[in-house]
């Protein structure tokens, strides 16, 4: 299979030696895993990609799988552009990402579990304590209680990404309330949708398994005494930016989706208002952040949250999920201890790479960080979405002076790494009606119950639609691609 | 099922239902005023001010309505809540929140119409659009009533909805005819129409959607005795409102875990509310009709009321 | 030696209009622990409304009531009979002056240990030096009981100056305030130097004229090193012993509160609530 050049949609695919690019080698050939689907797309003329591409928007549109965006004046429903072209990953590098997932999340909740109970890792000078106690996400009703089952974050999603040496590396472990996995389910239908033909020359795992195991998950953390056990899905409501994924969830898993409204506390126990009364509720999937999940108990002025229900949850009369105070290990400076969590905990050795990151609160280190920001990532400790994240090689000269102010006002709460190239990957840009490199990354998703645990075999690829922006984010104007995990037998 | 929810699909199905009727009223009355046989009748101030009744709006004094104003509030006016716009609006949010309960089939549907009405453009409709726009209006609805029928498990999600679509079709069938029967008072008399053969019973029955069935059952010209008769007590007319109690009686029968049905409970009420209207004659009806219909609408909106304590309450 | 307590708490909360939902969590039970036993206690309402018990998210016994109607007024009625062991608290702090005390303190393991109770809070931050120093060549507890003198020498009682979200730097300052104050202060100042302390929220029988009005009262306790959580009540300058009864603690007053109430209104309201303790030297 000879370059690109050949393909009209690929005119102005240039690809940069400097990046990892996924489906071309550095001799320009395709590489073995998309030679068939390079094939296949060679069929369709830049106008049916065009043509599909509306097609696909419009349909993502009328299903109402948009989020909304708050501008000055009005509310603004996007959806999440979904890009044609699927990410494959073959079974070999899939079985090092799925045992690599599943490996930190088996660390980060020993971590939790340790953090709540005894602390050892911190006594015995592992992780420094300060770490924990300057978190804020750190919850101390929850020192010393046993969650049902020993499983503090039933729910993990990784970010990873592919780096020049053609390496995976994780960014973050997101252990609070990981979102995007409704998405994956969208991309795969709609790609299903746009060129069902490429399906039969590939043999891909499905990803509309994930709500089943989720159900078995949530069904595995019952409380005591309880023999089938009611499940449900709470969210803030209707406008929150991940209502439609909260409103899928609990669709596919045939549960049904409250709102802090819908349910009440009565002698410790929880109900959901039905029209034929007060039912019980055991489990509960929340998409509410810990300080929103009982006025009672943390914000005294949420209105999204249950009044009691803490009190519930520490009888044991219903199980949360994921465990509140789990925020304290995705914490980007625990990240940086993954390595070290991972060896503690389980005594292996780690199976995917962290980031080397520069701690802003070690003096040695901040003095390295503040000569060296042009070559560095900047984060705070604690944004998620992308927010606050500087990118060296990307500042004036004024704009580093800036950054080097914030990040010595207050180091405890920065990191920097240095600046890690994501992977390039076929996207086709609306703007020039052809497929460009753009920078990928990856979302996994991986489920820990007490008596199982489970990673879907697919995954989030996040793409950044602005030419050499690094930042995938949906809130950063980010999309997405179906995601391919290829069986054993290919 | 959550009694939030269920009262939100009660709503949806409610301002479906009531975006249908506002659409077809403007349709029928603007287009059959064109050429109705009397002045009055063909006068635009006349057919304004009957829009304005029917969608609610008692705010205007004004002597000289404006035509494109009226129209545009009452179509697509979002600061208006008598708006078909609103309505469709809320349709669209309570199934939103019922999302996880309702077929994806009826959700893209609603999804859809929303983004017909939101997006539809303003100035074309004040131009020349309130033809497509009624039409569009009300063929949406009647794909989300195959969507609800068709699309979704006939269980206690689609009772509710029933419940609400049914209430709502006799209330706007009851509020329709109380309206047109204000205009053939005020338009009998000229050109020597009497009440009784008023060009304005046809009128009323395409508001409905009933002419061409109530031609086929009596085989002849509607009167007032029989526009009302067919309207309010033919258990045959889809759109009667004797057919919406039956189907309410049916709908709260699926809903209701009580086999006899205790006196203060919400199936008590519609049952009786059902027996009272059940063997009425029409004479007795027209008689009266103004008590009649403050009457009934009392009942519909008891029916709600009571619904809403006893299943809608959280 | 005992002492009998009988305590009774009475709150009235009114709503100018009226309340469309609510729900009121006590936090008012004295608990129950080596120095004092709960006998009996007994909650009723004006509303006859059906009380639960719970507990908060520490672990302390709370009373919650959820009436269904709407509510203009409502009064809370609770009566606690309470055994308590009289002790002299010097007899468990060791009086003698060791170093090690001090590297105990410090050490990693104490520090992990008791972490919670040295976190600052908004409430016992401090933003400037207090002229308060610690001596390293006395024992802990004698520079906590120093401290404790110094905020009752510095400062005077006054209610009405401040309010529970009364800033520390403020304190400082207009060096007035009430026991909340006072314990917000000594916990901030002994947390700077690293000994974990947490806030109190209690009962004080007032039999002996000690500051504290007929409300619930607050002090401190703080893990002293191989003596454990020893009680200082800084707005007395006495050791929390038999006077004090104890409910719960937290790290600061916001842990703690008597009443949390999350109530569906409009308008004003209003709480007013009274406590009186009564002691009786056991009969034996």
């Amino acid at each position: 299979m000879k370059s690109n050049k050949n393909n009209p949609t690929f005119k102005s695919y240039n690809r940069d030696p400097k990046l990892y690019d996924e489906i071309f080698d550095e001799n320009d050939e395709v590489r073995e895993t998309y030679k068939t689907l390079f094939e296949l797309y060679s069929e369709h003329s830049a106008k049916d990609f065009g043509k599909l591409n509306t097609k696909a928007k419009a349909s993502f549109f009328n299903q109402g799988i948009t989020f909304q965006v708050y501008g000055d004046h009005e509310i603004k429903e996007k959806i999440f552009p979904f890009d044609l072209f699927p990410r494959i990953i073959d079974s070999e590098e899939w079985e090092h990402i799925e045992k690599g997932v599943l490996q930190r999340s088996r660390a980060l909740n020993a971590f939790l579990w340790d953090v709540y109970h005894d602390k050892k890792i911190i006594k015995e000078g592992i992780v420094p304590l300060d770490l924990i106690s300057s978190s804020e996400n750190y919850l101390d009703q929850m020192n010393g209680f046993d969650p049902p089952g020993g499983i503090y974050n039933h729910i993990s999603g990784t970010d990873l990404i592919k780096h020049s040496d053609g390496k995976y590396y994780v960014l973050e472990d997101n252990i609070r309330c990981p979102s995007g996995v409704s998405y994956v389910v969208c991309n795969r239908t709609a790609l299903k949708r746009a060129l069902f033909g490429v399906f039969n020359h590939y043999q891909a795992y499905t990803v509309t398994n994930y709500a089943e195991n989720l159900l078995e998950i949530l069904e595995t953390v019952k409380p005591k005494g309880v023999d089938v056990p009611n499940c449900v899905v709470i969210t803030p409501g209707i406008y929150n930016s991940a209502y439609y994924e909260h409103s899928y969830l609990a669709k596919a898993m045939g549960v049904e989706l409250v709102e802090g409204q819908d349910l009440f506390v009565e002698n410790d126990f929880v109900y959901m208002k039905t029209i034929n009364g007060p039912e019980k509720v055991d489990v509960i999937y929340r998409r509410i952040d810990d300080q929103f999940l009982d006025p009672l108990e943390f914000k005294p002025d949420s209105a999204i949250g249950v009044p009691g229900l803490m009190a519930a949850y520490k009888k044991g009369n219903v199980c949360l999920v994921n465990t509140p105070g789990t925020g304290v290990a995705d914490d980007k400076a625990i990240y940086t201890y993954m390595p070290e969590i991972i060896k503690y905990y389980l005594k292996e050795d780690p199976i995917l790479n962290n980031v080397p990151t520069y701690h802003c609160s070690r003096p040695d280190e901040l003095d390295y960080v503040l000569n060296n920001i042009q070559n560095l990532v900047i984060k705070p400790v604690d944004e998620a979405g992308g927010y606050g994240i500087s990118i060296g090689n990307r500042l004036s000269r004024e704009e580093i002076e800036e950054v080097k102010q914030t990040v010595s006002a207050s180091p405890r709460k920065y990191i920097a790494q240095p600046i890690m190239s994501l992977s390039v990957h076929p996207t086709y840009i609306e703007d020039s009606e052809c497929f460009e490199p753009r920078h990928v990354d990856l979302r996994t998703f991986t489920l820990l119950g007490s008596s199982k645990d489970f990673v879907l075999k697919g995954g989030l690829t996040r793409v950044a639609l602005k030419k050499g922006n690094l930042i995938v984010n949906s809130s950063q104007g980010g999309g997405s691609k179906d995601t391919w995990v290829l069986k054993n037998n290919q | 099922m959550l009694a939030r929810v269920a009262n939100n699909l009660f709503w949806m199905g409610r301002y479906i239902e009531r975006a249908e009727h506002v659409a077809r009223y403007l349709n029928v009355n603007y287009f059959t005023s064109l050429d109705a046989p009397n002045e009055l009748s063909q006068s635009r101030q006349f057919v304004l001010q009957s829009m304005l009744f029917m969608a609610d709006d008692f705010t205007r004094n004004e002597n000289e309505l404006n035509e494109e104003e009226v129209l545009f509030d009452i179509a697509l006016n979002p600061d208006k809540q008598f708006s078909i716009i609103n309505y469709v609006k809320l349709a669209r949010e309570n199934a939103n929140s019922a999302r996880d309960l309702i077929s994806t089939e009826l959700y893209e549907a609603i999804n859809k119409f929303y983004h017909f009405v939101l997006n539809y453009p303003v100035e074309n409709f004040k131009k020349n659009g309130l033809y497509d726009f009624s039409v569009q209006v009300t063929e949406n609805t009647s794909i989300l009533r195959g969507k609800i029928r068709g699309t979704l498990l006939h269980d206690q999600v689609y009772s509710i909805i029933m419940l609400g679509v049914n209430i709502e079709r006799a209330t706007q069938v009851i509020r329709i005819i109380n309206s047109k029967y204000k205009d053939a008072e005020i338009a009998q008399g000229s050109y020597g129409d009497t009440l009784k053969n008023s060009y304005e019973w046809t009128t009323l029955l395409k508001c409905a959607e009933s002419y061409d069935m109530m031609r086929r059952f009596y085989r002849q010209t509607p009167t007032s005795i029989t526009t009302l008769e067919f309207l309010i007590l033919n258990t045959d007319c889809p759109r009667s409102v004797m057919n919406s109690l039956n189907e309410v009686w049916e709908h709260i029968n699926d809903l209701s875990r009580e086999k006899h049905h205790s006196k203060h409970s919400s199936a008590f009420l519609i049952g009786k509310v059902r027996a009272k209207y059940r063997f009425k004659v029409i004479e007795e009806i027209e008689s009266d009709l103004q008590a009649f219909i403050e009457n009934i609408l009392d009942d519909l909106n008891g029916i709600g009321v009571k619904l809403e304590k006893e299943y809608f309450h959280y | 030696m005992n002492l009998d307590y009988k305590i009774r708490y009475i709150a009235k909360n009114t709503y100018e209009n009226k309340t469309d939902g609510a729900l009121w969590q006590f936090l008012i039970i004295p608990e129950n622990n080596y120095s004092q036993q709960l006998i009996s206690d007994e909650f009723i309402n004006s509303l006859n409304i059906p009380v639960e018990n719970s507990i908060n998210g520490y672990g302390f016994r709370t009373y919650r009531i959820r009436p269904r109607q709407s509510i203009e007024e409502i009064v809370f009625t609770a009566d606690f009979k309470i055994i308590k062991k009289v002790e002299n608290i010097f007899e468990r702090v060791s009086h003698e002056y060791s170093k090690d005390e001090y590297t105990n303190l410090r050490s990693l393991e104490f520090r992990a240990e008791n972490d919670v109770f040295l976190r600052f809070t908004n409430l016992t931050s401090l933003h400037q030096k207090v002229d308060f120093e610690f001596d390293e060549s006395i024992t802990l507890f004698e520079n906590l009981q120093n401290l404790n003198s110094w905020i009752k020498n510095e400062f005077t009682f006054k209610t009405n100056v401040t309010d529970i979200d009364t800033d520390l730097n403020h304190i400082l300052e207009i060096k007035q305030g009430v026991c909340q104050d006072f314990t917000h202060l000594f916990i901030a100042i002994a947390k700077q130097f690293g000994i974990p302390s947490r806030y109190v929220s209690g009962y004080l029988h007032q039999g002996n004229g000690y500051f504290g009005d007929s409300q619930m009262h607050a002090w401190v306790e703080c893990h002293i090193p191989d003596t454990g959580w020893i009680g200082f009540d800084p707005t007395n300058n006495l050791l929390a012993a038999e006077d004090h009864i104890k409910v719960a603690h937290g790290k600061d007053y916001s842990d703690c509160p008597p009443l949390k109430g999350v109530v569906y209104s409009s308008g004003k309201n209003e709480t007013e609530y009274s406590v009186q303790v009564s002691a009786q030297q056991q009969q034996q």
